[in-house]
This record gives structure tokens, C-alpha cells and sequence, in this order.
């Protein structure tokens, strides 16, 4: 009982200095009046005080009287009905243990999920100007083109032009080669200017960010390493500033370290100025507006809103548009818009936290219906007890107190519990949020989260221990006079309402969840259009510097191809641009087109769709069926360009017509590549995205420099990864190979995070409904109890027994079909606040609420049948004569 | 709570102080000889009853004090009757006057 020791130190505290300083002034004041009282009927000044001394008796009695009483009313008071409460509680172990259970479960879920909530979407972003960044987006949407990047020159003139901007900086991603002395690692590089960190507000935990001379043309190249590279790969090295690494072939040297923050856009391994980047500080990147190949991060002046931005960017926008018109075609329309970091960083998040918060509140609403009505049929048991304390002359005001002490320190000992099993929760829960949000990493069980536990946890015992305190204010002398049968009625009446309430949430947690499932089921039973067992995929990326012509990557890849062909257990290899669900392809990798014999109408935009490079074999490799036509081949090269389409490319551009022997453009008529087959739709994007117009074109034509690597396996495709490596050693020994994993565990892992949000939100609705189950049968029995006398003397007077089953069932089941209605009511209309989430399954989808329905009313019934079974057994002779 | 009969004094006691109290602001010094005075050296407050009587009517808040000067220049904590140590003075005075008749019918007859 420490939390009494707590108290007791606190009423020693609360008597400050100042009270004691001005009862010493108080009491000596009084001294002084007898002594100066005494001197005037003559005594002399030492005999008067001598008497007054003696009078006034034990100085530190007094005092320690005086202490007393201060204090009496108020932390006396609390002190002992936290004894009393403590007591009573020990006196009811199985309902305080039951009690304590629910209240942790309920309020340990609200703290877990408040705590990813409060460092996701509440807190600031963890950089100094968080709340001012902003992230610029350029579209065409008239061109089907929503996330078009920028180019240098654009975010030139926007950084020139934009006065409710104090920055705009840069950052485009690249994968290059690291070398050290151990060896080749491919390593995710951020591409920045060289202000990038200190716009958006970030201190280096070692060394220093970039700085102006780093970003000169010729200037000693030097990298930046972000927290978990350092860690992972150096192994947290305190000496690695001034380390050289070789990266496309020049020196790189690292001049600082990130700290532990989120990092945005994405995570990276390594930061390089743009200057150190050979992709980027090229002429044609630099100069031509319409290579539109970087993102753009704003800095907000301070006090200027994103709405500002947005139109000075518009502004800003329309002044280029006019100016190069070659770069900007009015077909294709242009704007310019700005959304802000922390809405970017977390907009996966919301739906589903939100949903997942609104599902802990429920549960917390049950919980505290539940332990209400738990409350209230303990207090008709002690009802006796409450009587003859208010005969005995305790205050009504202070057995309500005494009541909502014992609740609240139920609740608060509930919510103890509760944060421990958040505590353990957190790194659950931090996989789980790291699904949606860089910003995973920041979440804590802090201060603020405890405060919250804390709160909900008052507010919870304010709740269960309200409706029993005021439920009893009328009947509280009745008790002793008739018995505690007297009460039953206002009781009962109390906690039908309560099973109504409870009812009704079971519902919509109910649907909810099913909801969730139905479309987790429709997500896993898409078909995806491509086998994926036995898969293995891989990335290979070119040494840019080693590899800077296309005839000498095809000289890379052929053979490499072949070699790992030749390996033992491989069915097929093939090599793309991406596969499908591949998370890491952006999705912007389409262009325009023209088709032979349609030229495009004036002022009309080219169609767009999806160009993607792929080896002849890469079709059979993951299992694509060819629909119509043939594969293209290794004979289809230069000489005769050949391209296979999907079926969503042959409907949209080509209608009724058969697109085979059709002859498409993507560079206004300078090469024409001949469609030759058609293949199904794969999903490429995601499970619920929509197959987007895909083109596929033979791989050797792109000479690309970096390329996905597939290979169907005769066994367990994660065994070839040697073989793959050993075929690739014999090609290059210095190229790496990374992003090694099966076509199986990239489909499973774009199903975790609905599968997760599915079997969260299913658990509490399970819980609710035996939280539910429970009390309903709890109050069937309990009116079984008091009635037990009633039912004696029905089945004395003839009633059969099934007459008695059918009456208590009837009953039972009164206030669950009232939260049946309530509970379809408020689903219906709570539903679709979630539509979001769903996919494939309306919010109102008519067989999950018939299902739930059903699940419900057999629970209901089943937990009103035992005691309806009991009352039945009742033998009439025996309850009549106990009366 | 311990003891009912001091229980029953300490009642008596708040009676009488909150009653001194109603015809003007006091220190605890002035309630003791005040209260000698009217009931002629009959009733003697004890400084060990008096001043936790005092505090714990403040805490009920049925008086407020505040520090001032008495008549000889003399710091000293006045005491004051609140508005609703009014109410209680007037409740409590009627229940007095009820006990008292009916212990002196009882006296009488009995």
C-alpha cells in the first residue's frame, strides 16, 4: 500500500510553513493578551506570566491539537475512505479481480493506442521547423500525370519567386555502389542541397551538415551518414567522421552523422550534396525544365499558412507556363500545389489509427457499462451495510464519496495495470505503426501518454462509480427495512440500461470488425495475375562511373543472365525494371505515346501509360498468361521493336480494335514499337490499386543501369541466392546485389498491414462481446436471485416450468433487442466514416449486419439460458418456505 | 470519532464560539474571555480545545480569519463568521433549544 504512505507523507507537506509559523504567531499573541490582562489586575510582569504559562498548559499538545484539526476535514477524510475502500475491496476479491481486469484491458488499449496516435499524428515533427515545411508538387493532370517531379530549373525560379517560402530545397534518390575496404554495398543515397538539413531543422549528432562550398563544382565530395547506417553498417564508429569511402569513383569522405529522427522523404543509408551526384550534376539535368526529376521541400516564412504558398506557387507556376511554352503544353494543363510534411509523413496513418482509437473508446465505454453493472449488484449486496452507515448518521454526500473513492481506486489501479500491458505492447506496437509511418520510431509510453492513462483512468471511475452512487440516493433507508429484496427493482432497471448500452457498442465493434476482415479476405484473395511461389527476386545496381554506356551495361547483363541460367535448380531467370507490389518503384514511371495512324488531335494530350523493360523471359518466370499473340523474343531487338501490352492497355487505347500488329511511339514517331502479344493485368501498385495501361518492352533495348533480378526456383528460392551470387561474381566481382527476397514474401508483406488492423480490431470486438456475454447473463441470474420467491409462487399456482424458462429468456433478451436496434443504428451511420479502410465491402454491406445480428442474439440467448435453467429447477415448496 | 463524549463537548464548544463570533469580528484570546464573561466564569475555555475548535471551524469554513491590530496596538488573528456559518449557527441553535427543552421535560417528569 504504498500509494497510503504517499498520502500520509502529503498530508505533512500540505501543512506548510506558513500555517505553522502563523499558529506559533497566533498562540503567542494569545500568551500575550493573559499576560498584559493579568499585569492589569496588578500581578507583576514575572507572576503574570508565570500564571499565563501555566494556564495555557502544554504548548506542543496544543499545537499538535491545532494540527490535527486543520487537516481533519479534508486529507482525513480522503485517508480514510481510501482505507475504508481498500478494505472492501480486499473483502470482494473476485469482483475486485474481475474488475481490475476489464479496467486494465480497456484502459491499457486506449493508452497503447493513444501512445502511436500522440507520436504520430499529434506531436510536432521532431525538426526544429517541422511545422513549417512543406513539400511543392507539380501535376498535368489533364495528362493523367498527378506526381510529376521537378526540375532543377523550375525549383530555380520557385526559390526566386515564391515570397511566402524562406527556403526551397531539393532531394531526389539514389542507389550507388559503396566501397570500402570490406567490400561492395549498395547503399540508398538522398541527393540534397546543401542547406537541406538546416531548412528543415535538423543538428547533426556528429560533425556537420553541408555547407556551400561543399555543393561547387569540383568541390572534395563528402557524405553525411544517417543514424541507423551508422549504427547497422559501422557499427556505430565514434571516429567515423573523416572516413573515405569510394562511391562512383571518386573519394567521398563522411563529415557528419544524423540523429535519431524520421527522415524525409524516405529513409536513407548515406546523404551526398547534388554536386557529388554524377545523375544529377549533369549538363542535361541542369539545364532542361522539363526533366522533371527532383522533389522540392518549402520552409514557411514564420506565421504564413500553406494556403499562402499554395497560391504564391500558383502564381509562380503560371509566370513559366507563359514563358516556356514548349515545356509546359496547354493540353496537358499544369498547377502547382503544396501539402505540409507532417500531413505527408503520417496521411498512411490516420485512417486507420483513428479507426483503431475509435475502437479502444468503445471498448472503454463497454468496459465501464460493465464494471458499472458489476458495481451496482455489489452495492444490493452490501446494500445493509450502506443503510445502517446512513443510520448511524454518515452524511449522504459522504457515502456517495465513499463510493466514487472506491471506484476510483479501482479504476486507478485498473489503469496501472493498464499501461503496464502497454508497456510491454510497445514494441508491437511499434512494428505495427512503422506499416504506415516513418514516424513508428518516436513512439513512448512519456509523460504525456501517462497523463492520458491517468485521466481516462479518473474519468473511468467517475463513470462506473456514478450511475451506482445516484441509482441509490432514494433507497438507501429502505434497505434496512425491508431487506435487500426492496432494492432489486431501481437496481435492475439501472443495469437494463446498461445491457442495452453494451449491447449496442458489441454491435458496432462487431461490424467493425467484421468489416475489416471481409475486406482483408477480399485483399487476399485478389488475384494478382502472377504466381508467386518460388520467386526469388533481387536488385542489381551498375557502378555508374564503371558502366556509362549502354553497350557496355548489355555486356554486363547478357552474361550475367546466362550465367545464372546455367545454375543448378533454376527453372527460369529473367531481368526487369521492377516486379509487382515492388514497394520501392516509384509510381510516376509513365510516359506518353503516340499510335500510328492517330495522330493526336490539336490540343488534345498524348495518351500515357506504364513503359517497362523486361527480358523475354520475365513473363513465364512469374507466371503471367499470354492472352492473345506472342512474347516478344530476343530476335525482336533494334532492328524490329516489339512490345507485349496488358489487357488494360488494349481496352483503353485501342477499344474495339485488335491492338496486335498496331504500332506505337513513345518519342513522337522517331522509333515505332510493334505490339505483338497481349498479357492478363498484374497488380502491380498494390492489392486494391487498380492495374494501371502497361507497355512492356524488351530489356536489352533500355540498357538500364540497374535491374531486377527473378528467378524461378525448383525448390526454396531463398536456397539460390548462392548460385545467384556465384553466377554474378563471375561476371563483376565488385557488384553487389541487394533488396533479396521471395515474390511470396513481398505479396504477404503487402497484406501485413490490413491483416494486422483486421486482427486488432477483430480482438477487442471479441472481448467486448464476452465482456458482454457476461453481464448479460450476470443480470439475468441476478434478477433469477431476487426473484426466486416470485417464480416459487408462479410454479405453485400452476405455471409449467418452460412457461418460467420462456418468461426469464423473454426478459433477458428485452434490453439486448434494444441494443440490437441501437447498435445497427449507429453502426450504419459510424461505418461509413471508415469506407477508407474497406475494400471491396460496402460500409452498410447487408450480410456482415445480418451476421453480427445473429452472433449476437445466440450469444444473448445462450448467456440468458443458464439462469433461465435455474430458475426452472426452482423447487416451488422450498423458496416459499425460506420466505 | 473515538471518543463520543468529547465528540458531544467538541459540539457544544463550536455552538458557543460561533455564537461569540455573530456579534463581532474576534481573536482567539477576546472568544475565551468573552465567553467567561457571559456565562459568569461558568464556562472556562481551554487553549487546547479552542484553538483546534477554531481551525476546524475555518476548515468547514463557518470562519475566516485574517490577521489585524487589536484595541492596544497588539498583532492578532481575527476571527469571522461566514455566510454560512450563519446557517450552521442558526441550525445548530435550533437543535440546541430543542435538546435542551426536551432534556429539561424529561428532568422534570421523568
Amino acid at each position: 500500500m504504498t500509494a497510503f504512505t504517499l498520502l500520509r507523507r502529503l498530508r505533512g507537506t500540505i501543512r506548510t510553513r506558513g500555517f505553522e509559523q502563523q499558529m506559533d504567531a497566533e498562540l503567542r499573541s494569545h500568551l500575550e493578551f493573559e499576560i498584559e490582562e493579568r499585569i492589569r489586575r496588578g500581578a507583576s510582569p514575572v507572576e503574570a506570566r508565570a500564571a499565563a504559562l501555566r494556564t495555557f498548559g502544554s504548548l506542543a499538545q496544543v499545537k499538535d491539537e491545532c494540527r490535527d484539526s486543520w487537516g481533519i476535514r479534508t486529507l482525513d477524510a480522503l485517508w480514510q475512505d481510501l482505507r475504508y475502500a481498500a478494505r472492501n475491496l480486499r473483502k470482494y476479491p473476485s469482483y475486485t479481480a474481475l474488475v481490475l481486469l476489464t479496467l486494465a484491458l480497456g484502459i491499457g488499449a486506449n493508452t497503447a493506442i493513444f501512445s502511436i496516435v500522440h507520436a504520430v499524428l499529434l506531436r510536432a515533427l521532431p525538426y526544429a521547423s517541422g511545422d513549417r515545411l512543406i513539400e511543392v508538387r507539380q501535376r498535368q493532370p489533364l495528362a493523367g500525370n498527378t506526381e510529376m517531379g521537378l526540375s532543377a530549373k523550375e525549383i530555380e525560379d520557385y526559390r526566386q519567386q515564391t515570397a511566402s517560402l524562406d527556403a526551397l530545397v531539393e532531394y531526389h534518390l539514389m542507389g550507388f555502389n559503396l566501397l570500402d575496404g570490406a567490400g561492395a554495398s549498395r547503399v540508398q543515397t538522398g541527393v540534397v542541397s546543401y542547406n537541406f538539413f538546416d531548412v528543415i531543422g535538423v543538428t547533426p549528432l556528429l560533425g556537420r551538415t553541408f555547407r556551400a562550398d561543399d555543393d561547387r563544382k569540383d568541390a572534395p565530395a563528402v557524405l553525411i551518414l544517417s543514424y541507423a547506417y551508422w549504427q547497422n553498417a559501422l557499427g556505430g564508429d565514434p571516429h567515423v567522421i573523416g572516413r573515405v569511402f569510394h562511391m562512383n569513383d571518386k573519394v567521398h569522405t563522411v563529415v557528419g552523422v544524423l540523429p535519431p529522427v524520421p527522415q524525409y522523404p524516405e529513409n536513407n543509408d548515406v546523404y551526398m550534396p547534388v554536386s557529388a551526384c554524377p545523375f544529377r550534376s549533369s549538363a542535361m539535368m541542369s539545364e532542361d525544365r522539363t526533366m522533371r526529376m527532383v522533389s522540392a521541400i518549402g520552409r514557411l516564412r514564420p506565421g504564413v499558412g500553406v494556403e499562402r504558398a499554395r497560391s504564391d506557387l500558383s502564381v509562380v507556376a503560371r509566370r513559366m507556363a507563359s514563358a516556356y511554352p514548349d515545356a509546359y503544353p496547354a493540353a496537358a494543363g499544369f498547377d502547382v500545389t503544396a501539402l505540409t510534411v507532417k500531413d505527408e509523413l503520417t496521411k498512411r496513418a490516420r485512417p486507420t489509427l483513428l479507426a483503431l482509437l475509435a475502437t479502444t473508446a468503445f471498448v472503454l465505454l463497454l468496459v465501464c457499462a460493465n464494471v458499472a453493472n458489476l458495481t451496482i449488484a455489489r452495492l444490493v449486496g452490501r446494500a445493509r451495510e450502506l443503510a445502517l452507515r446512513t443510520a448511524l448518521g454518515a452524511e449522504r454526500g459522504r457515502i456517495a464519496r465513499q463510493l466514487l473513492t472506491e471506484s476510483t481506486l479501482l479504476s486507478l489501479a485498473g489503469g496501472a495495470l493498464g499501461v503496464l500491458l502497454a508497456w510491454l505492447a510497445r514494441g508491437l506496437l511499434v512494428a505495427f505503426a512503422a506499416r504506415f509511418t516513418p514516424r513508428a520510431g518516436e513512439i513512448a509510453i512519456d509523460g504525456t501518454v501517462l497523463l492520458f492513462a491517468g485521466i481516462v483512468s479518473i474519468l473511468t471511475g467517475l463513470a462506473f462509480g456514478l450511475a451506482p452512487a445516484f441509482s441509490r440516493k432514494r433507497d438507501r433507508l429502505d434497505g434496512l427495512r425491508d431487506g435487500p429484496r426492496a432494492i432489486a427493482a431501481p437496481g435492475l432497471r439501472a443495469r437494463n440500461a446498461l445491457i442495452v448500452a453494451q449491447v449496442a457498442i458489441s454491435f458496432v465493434l462487431l461490424i467493425g470488425a467484421g468489416l475489416m476482415v471481409r475486406s482483408f479476405i477480399n485483399l487476399a484473395r485478389v488475384d494478382t495475375g502472377f504466381t508467386a511461389d518460388h520467386v526469388l527476386t533481387m536488385r542489381v545496381s551498375l557502378d555508374f562511373v564503371k558502366y556509362d554506356s549502354e553497350e557496355k551495361r548489355r555486356a554486363f547483363f547478357r552474361p550475367f543472365l546466362d550465367a545464372i541460367e546455367r545454375q543448378p535448380g533454376v527453372r527460369s531467370a529473367a531481368l526487369s525494371q521492377s516486379f509487382p507490389l515492388d514497394q520501392s518503384t516509384p509510381q510516376w514511371f509513365n510516359t506518353t505515346f503516340s499510335v500510328a495512324g492517330h495522330p493526336a488531335l490539336n490540343g488534345q494530350p498524348l495518351p500515357r501509360a506504364d513503359f517497362k523493360l523486361a527480358s523475354p523471359s520475365y513473363f513465364q518466370t512469374i507466371g503471367m498468361t499470354l492472352l492473345r499473340g506472342r512474347w516478344f523474343t530476343d530476335a525482336d531487338d533494334e532492328r524490329a521493336l516489339a512490345a507485349v501490352v496488358n489487357l488494360s492497355f488494349a481496352r483503353h487505347h485501342f477499344g474495339g480494335t485488335d491492338p496486335i500488329g498496331q504500332r506505337v511511339s513513345p518519342d513522337d514517331g522517331k522509333h515505332w514499337i510493334t505490339i505483338v502479344g497481349i498479357v492478363n493485368d498484374v497488380k502491380q501498385y498494390g492489392l486494391a490499386t487498380k492495374p494501371s495501361d502497361e507497355l512492356y518492352v524488351p530489356f536489352v533495348l533500355g540498357g538500364p543501369l540497374s535491374a531486377t533480378v527473378l528467378v524461378r526456383t525448383a525448390g526454396d528460392p531463398m536456397a539460390s541466392v548462392g548460385a545467384v551470387q556465384a553466377a554474378l561474381r563471375g561476371v563483376d566481382p565488385r557488384q553487389p546485389l541487394s533488396e533479396i527476397e521471395t515474390l511470396e514474401q513481398v505479396r504477404t508483406s503487402a497484406l501485413a498491414s490490413p491483416r494486422l488492423t483486421a486482427v486488432l480490431i477483430a480482438l477487442f470486438a471479441i472481448v467486448a462481446v464476452v465482456i458482454t456475454a457476461a453481464g448479460i447473463a450476470g443480470v439475468v441470474s441476478f434478477s433469477v436471485n431476487q426473484r426466486t420467491t416470485e417464480i416459487g409462487v408462479r410454479m405453485a399456482l400452476g405455471a409449467t416450468r418452460s412457461a418460467v424458462v420462456g418468461m426469464i429468456v423473454r426478459q433477458g433478451l428485452a434490453p439486448v433487442v434494444a441494443g440490437l436496434a441501437v447498435g445497427a443504428a449507429s453502426a450504419a451511420l459510424l461505418t461509413r466514416l471508415a469506407s477508407t479502410l474497406l475494400f471491396a465491402v460496402e460500409p452498410t454491406d447487408p450480410s456482415t449486419f445480418a451476421a453480427v445480428l445473429g452472433v449476437l442474439t445466440f450469444v444473448a440467448f445462450v448467456a440468458c439460458a443458464a439462469p433461465a435453467r435455474r430458475a426452472a429447477a426452482i423447487d416451488p415448496m422450498q423458496a416459499l418456505r425460506a420466505e | 470519532m473515538k471518543n463520543p463524549k468529547s465528540d458531544l463537548l467538541q459540539g457544544t464548544l463550536d455552538l458557543l464560539i460561533l455564537r461569540t463570533l455573530a456579534s463581532g469580528d474576534m481573536h482567539g484570546w477576546g472568544i475565551a474571555q468573552r465567553l467567561q464573561q457571559v456565562s459568569q466564569d461558568v464556562l472556562q475555555v481551554n487553549q487546547g480545545s479552542l484553538y483546534p475548535a477554531l481551525y476546524r471551524l475555518e476548515q468547514q469554513g463557518w470562519i475566516s480569519s485574517s490577521w489585524g491590530d487589536s484595541e492596544n496596538n497588539r498583532r492578532a488573528k481575527f476571527y469571522q463568521l461566514t455566510r454560512s456559518g450563519r446557517k450552521q449557527l442558526a441550525e445548530e441553535t435550533a437543535t440546541w433549544e430543542r435538546v435542551a427543552t426536551a432534556v429539561a421535560r424529561v428532568l422534570q417528569q421523568a
